[in-house]
C-alpha cells in the first residue's frame, strides 16, 4: 500500500513534502497543480501516486501561474484544490494571486511555497512571506512533520472560513527531512463539483467570482482577515516553551524553532530563555505576542532569509510603545544574526550566546583533532554535469562556434542543470555571463540584440530547457522574432524536467497521472512563429558546431536550433552505455604540445580522469556513462569508443 | 619565481592583438587550441604551455632571421633586396594545356609534376578552397591532380597548417607551395630543429610565390557585395601591369576593381610584411610584369633559384623539357628588386608608425642586416 494511504492513527515516516500531501488528503483536497521546482516537488509527485485511489485530479501546469488558474478554478467550483510551488513559483503566480485573493475563493484553496533559504538548489533565495502581507492572506509555516500535516489539513478549513487563498511556507529543511507522522482519518467521499455565478455580486458563493466593486470587497477581504486573527490568537499552533520570566524571549517558527531548541541545548540556557514558537506568522496573534513581549526585557526574532517575523513583531511592540521601555530587540535588523543565507543550529547558538553572554561547550579537544583530519580526505568538488550529459557537448558546441566567429558573442542563460554553465564558468567554456528567472534568457536576449544602434554589435545566443521552454520562454521568442531580434535561441531538449526528477512537460506524450496524450512539439511552435529552425543532436559535434557557426555568420532575426538528447541519468538512459569508451595509451599524448590534456583540463567530463603516475588520460569506467563525446574531441584519436555490447 | 606566460597567451599578445597574424596556419594543426575560421586563427581553449611550436613557428614573431637566413642559404648568394639568389630566370610550363590553366606561366604547377615523378617529393601541399570558399591547405598525393589548384585566390591560405596536420608516422616527402609567411614559418620550423619535431625532415621542397598582399576575406566579402559580386561566383583574380586594377573574373564576366578600393580590403598583417618574394622559398615564382614588355611578359613567371634544392629542379625541368626558359633582360632583375625594397622601406615604416619607436620593430629586430639597411 502506498504509505500516503495510511490508516488513521497509524505512524509512518514522511518526508516533510509527503507530510504536507497527506495532510491535503485528509483535508479531502481533489485537485492538486504545480509546478516541478526543488524543493517542492514531491508533494504533487507523491500526489499523483495516490491520485487513483483517493479520486484526484492532479496536474503539472506548463507554469505555476497556470497552476493556480486551475486549482482555482476547482475552488470556484466547491472542491479543496492545493497548488505548490518553490518561492520563485509565487512570482510567477503572483499577477493572478493579486486577482485572486481580491475575487475571494470558495472550496478551500491553499498554496504551498517550498522555500529555499540559502540557495541549495535556487539562483535565488526569496522569501515569499511578503506576498502573504501584501495580499493580506493568512500565512502558516509548520516547525515539524507533525505540523506540516495538521497545519495543510487545517488550511483548508481556514480557507472555507474566509473565502480565500491561505498560503503554507515550508523550507527546505522541512520539506526534504523526514520524521513520524500520526495520520489522520482520510475522507470517505469527494465532493461533487458545481459553479454558480448567477447570484449578487457581492455574494461569494453564488456570485460571478470577480474582484469588483474592488473597494467593497476589499474591505469585507480586510474584515475576514480580522477575523483569522481571532482564530489565530487560540490556536494550538502557536505554543510558548520556557520559563514565565525568560531572560531572552525568542520569537521564531518554522524549521528555525528547531535551530533555536538545538542552540538552547548547546548553550544550555533552558531555563534563562524561553521559546514563543509560532506558525501563523501572518497576520500575527497580537494579544498573545503581547502577553509574551511584556513577560521579558530582551527579545530575538530568529527566522531565515528577510526579517519578515522581526519587522511585524516591532510593528506590534510600536502599538504598545509605551510599555516598551527598557526593552531591546535582536535579530536580522541589528545583525544579532546574518542577513542572509540559511540558519542552523551553530549559527543560533553562537548568536544567543552573545546576547546572554553564555560561552557554548566547547567540542573535546581530541573530536575537533578527528573531524579536521576526516574532513581534509574529502576532495574539494565543483559543480560540473554529470558524465555523458548532454548539456556539456552543447555548451562544448557553443563555445567553440562562439570562438570561431571571433566576436565575443555571448549567451543568456536560462534556469535548469544548464544554469551550471553560469554558476560554475568552467563548466560551461566561460559563455555563459547571464542568468534570471524561467525564461528571462530569452526575453534578455531580444534585448541585447536590439542594441546594435548603441555600439553592442556582436552574435547573442539563449539556452533554455524544454520544460523552460514551455513555461515562460514562449512570449520573449514571440517578442524577440516579432521585433527582430537577431539571436540564436538554442533549446536544450534532454527530453523531461530533468532537474527535478523528470517530471512530464507539454513535449512529452504523457501526463503527471501517467495519462497518454499528444506532444507539444517544439519545432513546430518555433516554425509557426515564423523562426527559421534547425534541429541537431549535440553528441554530433561536427554537425552541431557547422549549424552554430552558420548561424552566428547569419543576419536575420530567430534562428532556432534544437539540440535534443537525453539526460544522461533520464529512466531509459541511467545504467546503459551506448559506447565502451578506453583510452589508448599508445596515442595518448598527454602533457606533450600537443594536447595539453584537453580531455581533463578543459572539456572535465568527471568520467574522464588524468593518471598522474602515467601521465595519460583514463576513463572510469564506474562514471563514464558512454555517450562517446570525449573520443570526438580528442585530437590524437586516443580515446576509442566502441558500441556497448549492452547498447539499447 | 614567476610562473612563465604561456606561448598561447603571447601569441596572443604579439601577434594576434597587433594585428600581426598573417593566416599562414603555421600555429594550426599542432594541438587542438588554434584554428583558422574564415581567414582568422582563434584560439578555441586556453593552453598553459609555455614552450609551444605555436609560438615558435609563428612567422611573425621575435627570431634571429638574420642567422636562419645565414643558417638556411649561401652566404654568398643573399642580398638584402631579395635574399639568396643562385638564378633568375624568365620561365613558362612547356605545356600549353597546363598554361592555360594557371595563373601565369604555369611555372610552379610543372614544377611540383616534376618533382612527384622524379621522386624528388611524394605529395604536395597547395592552396585549395572548400565549401565555405575558405582557403584551405590541401595534401595533393597524385601528380595528376595538381592542376585544379593552378589559380590565385588572394586570400592566404592556412598551408602551412595542413602540413603540421600531416599524420606524424607518414613517410613521405612533402613539397609545400608557400607565400613569403609560410615559407617564412617552414624555414623556422627547419631552422629550430626541435627534438620532438620531426615531421620536419619530411619537407623536401618549398616553392614560394611572390606576394605582395593578400586580402581580408571580411573585407574582401563586403567588396564583391559591393559589385554584387559573391565567393561563390568567383572564377578567379589577377592583377593586369600597368593599369591599377584588381580583375575580378566570375561566371558573368570580368569586373574591374579600382586598386586603392582593393587597397582598403588588404589583409592588416601584409603591412607589415618586408618579404614579397618568398626569401625563404628553395626557389620563388611569379608573375613578369615590366616596363613596356607587359603584355608579352603576362604568360611568362619569374622564377628566383634561391637554395641547391631548388637549382636542381630547375635545372632537371630545363632538361627533361618541362620548362621553357628565358634569361631575363638585365633591367627585370633592378626592376624586381627594386619593387622588393620599396616594399621593405614601406613595411619597415608601418611597424616604426606602430611601434612608435625604431628601437621596438615588433617581430623584426634592429640589428638585421638587411631591416638596417631599409629603415
Amino acid at each position: 500500500m502506498n504509505k500516503l494511504l495510511s490508516p488513521a492513527k497509524s505512524k509512518v515516516l514522511f518526508l516533510g513534502n509527503e507530510a504536507i500531501a497527506r495532510g491535503a488528503l485528509e483535508a479531502g483536497v481533489s485537485v492538486a497543480t504545480g509546478y516541478p521546482g526543488t524543493p517542492s516537488s514531491e508533494v504533487i509527485e507523491s500526489l499523483a501516486s495516490v491520485a487513483e485511489d483517493r479520486n484526484l485530479y492532479v496536474e503539472w501546469s506548463v507554469n505555476e501561474k497556470v497552476a493556480l488558474e486551475v486549482a482555482a478554478a476547482a475552488s470556484f467550483a466547491g472542491l479543496r484544490s492545493l497548488c505548490v510551488m518553490k518561492q520563485n513559483g509565487v512570482n510567477v503566480a503572483s499577477d493572478f494571486l493579486l486577482h485572486l485573493t481580491a475575487s475571494g475563493t470558495r472550496g478551500g484553496l491553499v498554496l504551498v511555497s517550498c522555500e529555499d533559504p540559502g540557495a541549495l538548489s535556487s539562483v535565488n533565495e526569496g522569501d515569499s512571506r511578503y506576498f502573504a502581507r501584501m495580499l493580506e492572506i493568512p500565512l502558516l509555516e509548520p516547525s515539524d512533520f507533525q505540523e506540516a500535516k495538521d497545519l495543510t489539513k487545517w488550511a483548508f478549513e481556514l480557507s472555507e472560513t474566509i473565502g480565500n487563498v491561505v498560503m503554507l511556507r515550508s523550507v527546505t529543511r522541512m520539506s526534504h527531512a523526514s520524521g513520524n507522522v500520526v495520520c489522520g482519518k482520510l475522507p470517505a467521499k469527494n465532493r461533487k463539483a458545481h459553479f454558480d455565478y448567477d447570484g449578487p455580486v457581492m455574494d461569494s458563493q453564488t456570485g460571478p467570482m470577480i474582484s469588483t466593486p474592488v473597494v467593497a470587497k476589499h474591505l469585507l477581504h480586510q474584515q475576514k482577515l480580522k477575523d483569522v486573527k481571532a482564530l489565530f490568537e487560540k490556536s494550538p499552533f502557536n505554543r510558548y516553551e520556557g520559563p514565565a520570566k525568560p531572560e531572552l524571549l525568542i520569537v521564531t517558527g518554522s524549521a528555525c524553532f528547531l535551530y533555536a531548541k538545538e542552540a538552547f541545548e548547546i548553550l544550555g540556557i533552558k531555563r534563562r530563555a524561553g521559546i514563543l514558537k509560532l506558525a501563523t506568522t501572518w497576520p500575527l496573534p497580537s494579544a498573545l505576542l503581547k502577553k509574551h513581549l511584556l513577560a521579558t526585557d530582551r527579545i530575538c526574532i530568529v527566522e531565515e532569509v528577510m526579517p519578515f517575523l522581526e519587522e511585524n513583531v516591532k510593528v506590534q511592540a510600536a502599538g504598545m510603545i509605551s510599555r516598551m521601555t527598557g526593552k531591546s530587540f535582536f535579530g536580522k535588523l541589528d545583525g544579532t544574526l546574518p542577513s542572509a543565507g540559511e540558519l542552523n543550529p551553530d549559527i543560533v547558538a553562537d548568536a544567543l550566546g552573545k546576547i546572554l553572554k553564555v560561552k557554548r561547550k566547547m567540542l573535546p579537544a581530541a573530536y575537533v583533532a578527528e573531524a579536521k583530519k576526516a574532513a581534509a580526505l574529502a576532495p574539494p568538488r565543483e559543480q560540473t554535469f554529470c558524465a555523458g550529459c548532454p548539456h556539456r557537448a552543447s555548451f562544448w558546441n557553443i563555445h567553440n562556434a562562439i570562438a570561431l566567429d571571433g566576436r565575443k558573442g555571448f549567451v543568456c542563460g536560462d534556469i535548469g542543470c544548464y544554469s551550471m554553465a553560469a554558476l560554475s564558468p568552467a563548466t560551461g567554456y566561460h559563455t555563459m555571463p547571464t542568468l534570471h528567472s524561467m525564461g528571462s534568457g530569452t526575453g534578455l536576449a531580444s534585448g541585447f540584440a536590439r542594441l546594435t544602434q548603441f555600439g553592442l554589435d556582436k552574435p547573442i545566443l539563449t539556452v533554455c530547457g524544454d520544460s523552460t521552454f514551455y513555461h515562460a520562454v514562449i512570449p520573449a521568442l514571440i517578442n524577440a522574432q516579432h521585433n527582430r531580434a537577431d539571436i540564436t535561441f538554442i533549446v536544450l531538449d534532454n527530453a523531461g524536467t530533468a532537474m527535478t526528477g523528470f517530471q512530464p512537460h507539454p513535449g512529452l506524450a504523457i501526463t503527471a497521472l501517467k495519462e497518454t496524450v499528444p506532444a507539444v512539439d517544439i519545432a513546430a511552435i518555433c516554425t509557426a512563429i515564423g523562426a527559421k529552425v534547425a534541429l541537431s543532436d549535440p553528441f554530433d559535434l561536427a554537425g552541431t558546431g557547422k549549424i552554430l557557426t552558420d548561424y552566428l555568420a547569419e543576419k536575420g532575426s530567430v534562428k532556432v536550433l534544437i539540440l535534443r538528447q537525453a539526460c544522461a541519468l533520464s529512466p531509459e538512459k541511467k545504467g546503459k552505455k551506448q559506447f565502451e569508451v578506453k583510452v589508448d595509451d599508445a596515442l595518448c599524448v598527454g602533457e606533450a604540445c600537443g594536447c595539453n590534456r584537453l580531455c581533463t583540463r578543459i572539456f572535465r567530463c568527471p568520467g574522464l580522469t588524468w593518471d598522474r603516475t602515467k601521465k595519460k588520460a583514463v576513463v572510469d569506467e564506474v562514471i563514464c556513462a558512454g555517450c562517446g563525446v570525449c573520443a570526438s574531441i580528442c585530437p590524437q584519436n586516443a580515446i576509442v569508443k566502441t558500441q556497448a555490447s549492452q547498447a539499447m | 619565481m614567476g610562473k612563465k606566460t604561456s606561448s598561447q597567451i603571447k601569441l596572443k599578445k604579439d601577434v594576434l592583438e597587433q594585428s600581426l597574424c598573417t593566416g599562414c596556419g603555421a600555429c594550426v594543426g599542432l594541438c587542438p587550441y588554434q584554428f583558422i575560421y574564415r581567414d582568422r586563427t582563434v584560439q578555441l581553449h586556453d593552453c598553459d604551455l609555455t614552450d609551444g611550436k605555436c609560438y615558435a613557428f609563428c612567422p611573425r614573431t621575435p627570431a634571429d632571421y638574420a642567422g636562419i637566413r645565414e643558417k638556411l642559404f649561401e652566404s654568398g648568394d643573399l642580398t638584402p633586396e631579395i635574399g639568396a639568389v643562385k638564378g633568375f630566370y624568365l620561365s613558362r610550363a612547356a605545356d600549353s594545356d597546363l598554361r592555360a590553366r594557371a595563373q601565369h606561366g604555369g611555372t610552379v604547377t610543372a614544377l611540383l609534376e616534376l618533382a612527384m615523378d622524379a621522386g624528388i617529393i611524394d605529395a604536395a601541399i597547395v592552396s585549395g578552397q572548400n565549401d565555405a570558399f575558405e582557403q584551405e591547405g590541401r595534401c595533393i598525393e597524385e601528380r595528376n591532380g595538381l592542376r585544379g589548384f593552378a589559380k590565385s585566390r588572394f586570400i592566404v591560405s592556412p598551408t602551412v597548417a595542413a602540413f603540421n596536420s600531416l599524420p606524424g608516422d607518414s613517410p613521405k616527402k612533402i613539397g609545400v607551395v608557400a607565400t613569403p609567411c609560410q615559407a617564412l614559418s617552414l624555414a623556422k620550423m627547419k631552422a629550430a630543429k626541435l627534438e620532438d619535431h620531426q615531421k620536419i625532415d619530411q619537407l623536401k621542397l618549398v616553392i614560394g610565390l611572390f606576394c605582395g598582399w593578400t586580402l581580408s576575406m571580411e573585407k574582401l566579402h563586403g567588396l564583391l557585395h559591393q559589385y554584387r559580386l559573391s565567393f561563390g561566383a568567383l572564377t578567379g583574380m589577377d592583377i593586369p601591369a600597368g593599369k591599377n586594377i584588381l580583375e575580378i573574373y566570375s561566371k558573368t564576366g570580368v569586373t574591374s576593381v579600382p586598386m586603392d578600393e582593393v587597397d582598403a580590403c588588404v589583409r592588416t598583417a601584409c603591412r607589415y610584411c618586408i618579404d614579397s618574394t618568398a626569401e625563404f622559398a628553395d626557389l620563388s615564382v611569379g608573375a613578369a610584369r615590366f616596363g613596356g614588355e607587359c603584355d608579352e611578359m603576362r604568360g611568362w613567371n619569374q622564377v628566383i633559384v634561391r637554395s641547391d634544392r631548388g637549382k636542381e629542379l630547375v635545372e632537371l625541368a630545363v632538361s627533361k623539357g618541362v620548362l621553357e626558359v628565358r634569361h631575363a633582360p638585365a633591367h627585370s632583375l633592378q626592376e624586381l628588386k627594386k619593387a622588393a625594397v620599396e616594399k621593405k622601406k614601406k613595411a619597415l615604416r608601418q611597424i616604426v608608425d606602430k611601434s612608435r619607436s625604431k628601437k621596438n620593430l615588433l617581430y623584426l629586430r634592429s640589428d638585421d642586416p638587411v631591416v638596417k639597411k631599409y629603415l
